[in-house]
């Protein structure tokens, strides 16, 4: 007996508190055990010997070495992000359009691995890209190399990784907006005589661009704190600020610079949040 | 406040609802014979669905008393109430199949499992399903889908059977088929029920009787044809059926009747009015001709349109636009021609202006 | 043109699922690696790896209270994510956008900085009790996977399906058992997969939160991945994925992966 209302109803208190007791268990949790803990990071990293000091960022955003290790997490992320784009977006309208089994096995594809572990799928590179791995004992097979390429604790062992453990959270997003898609869009617009580029270009992006914006905010957020990949990947030799904090907590005891380095990185993801949901707002494809 | 009357089968007395500070119904007051089919009749957001909440316990009353069986169910919970609802959602539920759907009543009676089985399949063998006892519900149409609602509705032999605008999602033809096959259904089983619906037609085909409901109120409770020879109000007169009608001023008022002055023209009503009070005129399209009578007013034909068993005619009669219905046969008027036409009196309807502001 | 479109997208799908796949097939195949290198089982499959797992240091403890931890936190996020989630859906709260805006952030905050945020505020208050203390940080981790699909769940749910369910017969407690949570099974299926899983995969909150004796599963896995890399590490991760290709067939079985895609983000 629900109908659409034209005006929504004036609340009777009871149903406000009834609203507001079934929903405190779950705000309570968020309060306690995220926001303060993040707000007492935020007043930590702003501790010194004597009291409150800049010191942490002062070290974390003037040392050239830190501003190397901010800048290796960010490059990590955008590198992470427009290759898992390249392939992600035109895969996902495949997906899209496949019928029955074929769908079925593809977005089986994307839940194994999306399910599998992190730590298994970064051991199982390592295991692809040993000196004695698999790659180099195909390619030593095939002629193709002579002696084996070094791959491992390379940068381009830690793109390949990180690429593959983010692919699926590039591809989901952008999936559930092309399936909705009506297929017949794009030849809409090509009666309309547009050029297949164009067509593109003024229509199928524009839709899609919902998808988009939240699979690059996700893959984003998520690669440019990443740990166990760089971890297992590269190590030492590239740094990251996810790295970072885990050393300075972990090894070094430097609560108020590992705080610190916490709030530089808890801020790209708040600033990805903002932008991507102010640029999801402006975008708000077709419908 | 009347007392309930004893030979009653549904009572609804004195029934009202407010939230927060809209009152949503109003005094309402109705009374059904067992067997009996009547149907709420209003436009959207006047107080229907909050009615039939009432009557099947999902919603309370602020006051009003309300008997079904001759058992006061004022403030009983819809689970001990015996009502049957078809929601105009179905609300069908989507992991029970078919027979679970319809069975599902019975099996929360405690019957044992041959007596449901047997329930289940007179009720689908009454709305032609019994093929689909297993389906999911998901696999089934639109129109099927209304009657599984229907069969579990009547599959634990409700007291009151309560239709919330539940042909309203099919579609047209669809749903005509389904409106005399309903009635033939629930006469044929006895059922007392209520329809709720915002469609005129609707509620003339199915109901012994009409409620037509407005801004929480029932203005006018009476069978189909009293409803359209003797609305009770304005509102009724131009929800159920077309009419045309004239706002006037009472100049004159004898034992016989009042003259209205209107726009078009002086016009007698067969009413007696205080002298100075507003008032409205009106008549049904079907009851004018293009000659002299009773009531006469000169106009200007904007247009004629043959319809086969019939024609419209519209005019224009001192800038307000009026419709007649003649014989499909007749020879219609050019459009612009000046035509005088009239109404008897005894087809005049008349209503105090202030009824309704 | 369109030719070229089409062929484009379907090589980087299929691109992809191999691209995805290719870890996966790795691990299980040198896990069953006849030498204590990473070998492809060519020459001959052998057991014994599978038969060194339950002999790794501290396995049974830290397979135990990662089950224990993913499964007490799941079901908690269930009972909590869903009752907010209801009030969040039925419209009737003053601000409940923000509320499930807020619910679901923690899935995009680096899970890293949490830990340590969790860590310092632990310390800080004196709580040192750690199974508790992981206890309480996974419910951050798994509440908003629980949130995000019972939200979207229950948007698509149909109230009035309680109030047939009364007036058929069902006091309030019987609709909600009977007609409401049946309902939403397919919902609650998938929450609850994608709230253990995540979980039980969870390295950078919990690695904080640990001590000696109370260590979680990938902790200790990628602590054996870096003390000592041999198959057996291979085998162990052979076993998780072959649990969740279960985990993943059961959700498919029941409520289909095109739906889990729709609801995953
Ligand atoms: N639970 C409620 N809280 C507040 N207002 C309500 C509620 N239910 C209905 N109303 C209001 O009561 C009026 C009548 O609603 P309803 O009975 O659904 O009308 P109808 O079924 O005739 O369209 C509407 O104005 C509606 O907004
Ligand atoms: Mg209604």
């Amino acid at each position: 007996m629900t109908e659409a209302m034209p005006a929504p109803p004036k609340l009777s208190d009871p149903e406000r508190r009834t609203a507001f007791l079934l929903s405190l268990p779950a705000a309570m949790i968020l309060l306690i055990m995220f926001i303060l803990p993040l707000g007492l990071l935020l007043g930590v990293s702003f501790t010194g010997p004597e009291g409150f000091s800049l010191a942490a960022y002062q070290r974390l955003l003037t040392t050239p070495h830190y501003l190397s290790v901010i800048w290796n997490s960010l490059k990590l992320a955008l590198v992470t992000t427009a290759l898992t784009f390249l392939i992600g977006y035109p895969a996902s309208f495949a997906i899209a359009r496949a019928r029955g089994g074929w769908r079925s096995l593809m977005l089986g594809c994307l839940f194994l691995p999306l399910a599998a572990s992190v730590i298994v799928k970064a051991f199982a590179w390592t295991i692809l890209l040993r000196s004695d791995g698999i790659i180099n004992s195909t390619l030593m097979l095939l002629g193709i190399i002579d002696e084996p390429v070094r791959m491992i604790f390379t940068q381009t062992a830690l793109i390949v990784g990180s690429a593959n453990v983010f692919l699926p959270f590039m591809i989901l997003p952008i999936f559930a907006v092309v399936a909705q898609l009506d297929p017949r869009l794009g030849e809409a617009a090509a009666m309309l005589g547009a050029n297949p580029a164009v067509a593109f270009l003024k229509v199928t992006l524009p839709v899609t661009m919902p998808g988009i914006i939240a699979g690059v905010a996700l893959v984003f957020s998520l690669s440019v704190s990443a740990y166990v990949v760089p971890t297992l990947l590269i190590g030492e030799r590239y740094p990251t600020l996810a790295a970072t904090i885990a050393k300075a907590y972990l090894l070094t005891q430097q609560p108020a610079f590992g705080a610190a380095a916490g709030v530089v990185l808890l801020s790209i993801a708040i600033a990805v949040v903002i932008l991507s949901s102010r640029f999801g707002r402006s975008s708000g494809g077709l419908s | 406040m009347t007392a309930p009357d004893a030979g009653l089968h549904l009572s609804i007395s004195n029934v009202s609802k407010r939230f927060g500070a809209t009152t949503v119904l109003e005094d309402i007051h109705l009374g059904m014979a067992k067997g009996e089919l009547v149907t709420l009749l209003g436009p959207s957001g006047c107080g229907k669905t909050t009615l039939l909440r009432v009557v099947a316990g999902l919603t309370h009353p602020d006051t009003g008393r309300v008997e079904l069986a001759g058992r006061d169910i004022t403030r009983a919970p819809p689970y001990k109430r015996n009502v049957g609802v078809v929601f105009q959602s179905y609300a069908l539920f989507p992991h029970l199949d078919v027979a679970g759907n319809v069975g599902f009543g019975l099996k929360l009676r405690g019957l044992p499992k041959a007596d449901i089985a047997s329930a289940v399949h007179r009720a689908l063998s009454l709305v032609h399903l019994e093929r689909y006892a297993d389906r999911p519900i998901r696999a089934l149409s639109g129109g099927q889908q209304q009657r599984v609602a229907l069969a579990r509705a009547i599959a634990v032999e409700p007291s009151v059977i309560l239709f919330d605008e539940a042909l309203s999602a099919l579609d047209r033809k669809l749903r005509e088929a389904m409106q005399s096959e309903l009635r033939h259904l629930l006469t044929q089983i006895g059922a007392t029920a209520i329809f709720v619906t915002h469609d005129q037609e609707e509620a003339l085909t199915m109901s012994d009787r009409v409620a037509v409901m407005y801004k929480g109120r029932i203005d006018q409770l009476a069978d189909p044809r009293t409803l359209y020879d003797q609305p009770a109000t304005a509102f009724a007169l131009s929800f159920v059926g077309q009419s045309l009608s004239l706002k006037g001023k009472v100049v004159s008022s004898d034992a016989d009747g009042s003259v209205v002055e209107t726009s078009a023209g002086p016009l007698r009503v067969p009413r007696r009015f205080l002298r100075g009070s507003s008032v409205i005129v009106a008549t049904r399209p079907e009851h004018v001709t293009l000659t002299a009578g009773d009531n006469t007013l000169t106009g200007t034909v904007v247009g004629a349109t043959f319809q086969g068993s019939r024609s419209l005619v519209e005019i224009d009669a001192a800038g307000t636009r009026l419709t007649a219905e003649m014989p499909g046969r007749c020879t219609l008027p050019e459009r612009g021609e000046t035509v005088i036409f009239s109404w008897p009196l005894s087809e005049t309807l008349s209503f105090s202006g202030e009824e309704h502001a | 043109m369109k030719q070229l479109a089409i062929i484009v997208s379907w090589a980087a799908a299929v691109f992809a699922c191999l691209f995805l796949l290719a870890p996966l097939v790795v691990i299980a195949a040198a896990s069953f690696s006849p030498t204590p290198v990473f070998d492809l089982p060519t020459g001959g499959a052998s057991l014994r790896w599978y038969s060194r797992i339950g002999t790794l240091d501290g396995f049974w403890p830290a397979l135990w209270l990662s089950v224990e931890i993913a499964v007490l936190s799941t079901l908690i996020s269930l009972v909590v994510g869903t009752l907010a989630a209801i009030a969040i859906t039925r419209g009737k709260l003053p601000g409940s956008e923000i509320l499930a805006a807020a619910l679901v952030s923690p899935l995009m905050m680096p899970g890293l900085v949490l830990g340590i945020g969790l860590l310092q505020y632990y310390r800080s208050v004196g709580f040192t009790a750690s199974w508790s203390g992981l206890l309480l940080a996974h419910l951050v981790i798994t509440l908003p996977y629980v949130a995000r699909t019972m939200i979207a769940g229950l948007s698509r749910f149909d109230f009035t399906l309680i109030e047939a369910g009364l007036t058929l017969g069902c006091t309030w407690p019987q609709s909600i058992v009977r007609v409401m949570i049946p309902a939403l099974a397919p919902s609650f299926l998938i929450a609850s997969l994608f709230s253990f899983l995540a979980s039980f995969d969870n390295y950078p909150v919990s690695i904080f939160l640990t001590d000696v004796r109370t260590k979680t599963l990938p902790i200790k896995m990628l602590q054996y991945i870096e003390e000592a890399p041999d198959p057996t590490i291979a085998a162990l991760s052979t076993i998780i994925l072959a649990g969740t290709v279960a985990l993943l067939l059961i959700a498919d079985r029941a409520v289909g992966l095109s739906r889990m895609a729709g609801t995953a983000e």
